[in-house]
């Protein structure tokens, strides 16, 4: 469903240049749940976001469910359709109502009649369990919460493939189990996930595999049983030490 | 909160009213001083006044009946000459003819009254239409300039940043002159044009940089993830980042019109009657100078505090979803 080949992203800025993803190579099934750990600064998020094409990578190549992201024929929009991200702060639009917030693309992007964006929007709002606060406006909704309508936004689209940036990083402890319970249970019906996450737990329980970053490069790659056990490299056995 | 806060505010309260009763005093002094005598009464009939028009008789001939009918009256009258007779209205109390008298033509029956517009009133109206036709377009190409400022284009970017530039670095009654003598001259332009076309120009280069300031304001965040929902960068300005920019620059933008109000006063130089003007052309008839231009400044402070008011309104309804 993912194919990564050679992927390189350089910033440049104030005379440094950072390979923030260097030379990675990686691919993620379809129905496969991938969960990418690492120090801060490793370069996840920019390997996350170049899955979307949000960022411009610099070489090397994406292909989601067959096509090519950087190719000049390709529509990055229709791509992006595929894809849903959730972010590590919500980023909900603050002048809309949650329904408004799940049903604004679907009417924009998949120009669905206003009746047929609510009803998925209930649903998806009620899968998620918080089709109460439908009319409510974000800021009245707590930082659990705001994670959920995020991932029914993101799900309204009816992607192939979601993306989730540390969805749990900003909450407080006790909103992260409702966030994660939701993604499990999108695992469990059998959505392709990649996710950037310090939540083990959530790797040890749901992923298929893992990825170690470090400095830009995937270090190790293996199921999570193996990988929490036996971790082959010296920095993610350094890097297990400190967060378990 | 309660007792201790009140009494110790009431003296400095006092204290005000003493500087404003010491100020007015002063002010009352010093126009004696000059010898200036008030004539408020004059004021008035600048807003509206009651013209009279004579009723003249459009033939020599003779008044065959006064018709009187409440405060008008109908005059009936036949020609010397022979022909057919003339009906004439006048307002009763300036009646000067009687039933059978003898009127040559041109001659006065008598007056009727109306109420017209003053030159105060029609340059306040002058005043308010240009600023609101200029605030208008200037709006427009602020919105379009500042755009183009956060473009990814160099072009586009640089011209928006030379017209911000130039017209930011140089002073409005400047431009004014510039815009009629050279460009109205060069298309031909009628002064009211020239005049909006100079403070549309004048207002879009600072809108501009509201409204680019307020884009910026939005967190990339918003852009990020509209953008990863599949929207196009013209969906996801106007979807949401416009709509949040709008909200932010709203009071700024409020003031930049408010000024505008203000500025307009300078298109009076090229001969445009606003309200600055309408005060000038009063005063060389009236002689009536610091009345005028208390009123003058009283209308002025009259719109700019209603916007004032107004903004406050839309301030409250946009806060809904904070
Ligand atoms: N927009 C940017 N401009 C410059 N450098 C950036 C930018 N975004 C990320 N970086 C750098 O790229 C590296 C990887 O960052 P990131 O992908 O955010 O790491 P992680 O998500 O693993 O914490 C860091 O060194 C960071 O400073
Ligand atoms: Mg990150």
């Amino acid at each position: 469903m993912i194919e990564v080949k050679n992927l390189l992203k350089i910033f440049e800025g104030r005379g440094q240049v950072v390979r923030a993803v260097d030379d990675v190579s990686t691919q993620v099934a379809k129905g496969e749940v991938v969960v990418v750990i690492g120090p801060s600064g490793s370069g996840k998020s920019t390997f996350l976001r170049c899955l979307n094409g949000l960022e411009e990578f610099d070489d090397g190549q994406v292909i989601i469910d067959g096509i090519d992201i950087a190719s000049s024929a390709t529509n990055l929009n229709a791509v992006r359709r595929e894809v849903g991200m959730v972010f590590q702060h919500f980023n909900l639009f603050p002048h809309k109502t949650v329904l408004e917030n799940v049903t604004l693309a679907q009417r924009v992007v998949r120009k669905r009649k206003a009746a047929e964006a609510k009803d998925k929007a209930m649903a998806l709002l009620t899968k998620v369990g918080i089709a109460e606060k439908a009319n409510e406006y974000p800021s009245r909704l707590s930082g659990g919460q705001q994670q959920r309508v995020a991932i029914a936004r993101a799900l309204a689209m009816d992607p192939k493939v979601m993306l989730f940036d540390e969805p749990t990083s900003a909450l407080d402890p006790e909103m992260v189990g409702e966030v994660l319970d939701v993604m499990k249970q999108l695992a469990r019906e059998g959505m392709t996930m990649a996710v950037v996450t310090h939540e083990m737990g959530f790797a040890r329980e749901v992923a298929q595999r893992v990825l170690f970053m470090d400095v830009g490069k995937v270090l190790e790659d293996a199921p999570p049983a193996e990988f929490f056990t036996a971790p082959k490299e010296p920095r993610a056995q350094a890097f297990l030490k400190q967060v378990l | 909160m309660s007792l201790k806060r009140r009494s110790a505010q009431w003296p400095w309260h006092g204290l005000l009213v003493v500087i404003l009763l010491g100020l007015a005093i002063g002010l009352w002094m010093a126009t004696k001083q000059v010898n200036y005598e008030w004539r408020w009464e004059r004021v008035p009939q600048y807003f509206a006044y009651h013209d009279e028009v004579a009723q003249t008789a459009p033939f020599t001939g003779r008044i065959v009946k006064v018709h009187p009918d409440g405060a008008y009256s109908q005059v009936e009258m036949i020609p010397d000459a022979g022909g057919s007779r003339a009906i004439i209205t006048v307002e009763t109390d300036t009646l000067r003819v009687a039933d059978g008298a003898q009127v040559t033509e041109d001659q006065e029956i008598g007056v009727t009254r109306h109420w017209r517009v003053g030159p105060l009133t029609e340059g306040l109206w002058v005043t308010i239409w240009i600023s609101f036709a200029s605030g208008f377009i200037g709006l427009i190409i602020g919105l379009v300039t500042g755009l183009c400022r956060i473009s990814k284009n160099p072009a586009l970017r640089g011209l928006a940043v030379l017209y911000i530039e130039l017209i930011r670095g140089t002073p409005l009654l400047v431009q004014i002159f510039i815009f009629y003598f050279f460009i109205g001259t060069v298309l031909n332009l009628d002064r009211t044009v020239a005049g909006i076309g100079a403070l549309s120009l004048f207002v879009g280069a600072y809108t501009a940089e509201i409204i680019r300031a307020g884009i910026q304001s939005i967190p990339k965040g918003q852009t990020e993830a509209a953008r990863s929902l599949g929207m196009s960068t013209a969906e996801t300005m106007i979807h949401i980042v416009l709509p949040q920019a709008f909200k932010r620059v709203l009071p700024p933008l409020a003031g930049q019109f408010i000024s505008l109000i203000k500025d307009s006063s300078l298109v009076s130089v090229i001969a445009i009657t606003d309200l600055t003007k309408s005060g000038r052309e009063i005063i060389t008839s009236s002689f009536a100078t610091f009345e005028i231009w208390f009123t003058v400044a009283l209308l002025y402070l009259l719109i700019t505090s209603v916007l004032s008011q107004l903004l406050f309104w839309l301030e409250r309804r946009f806060a809904r979803s904070d």
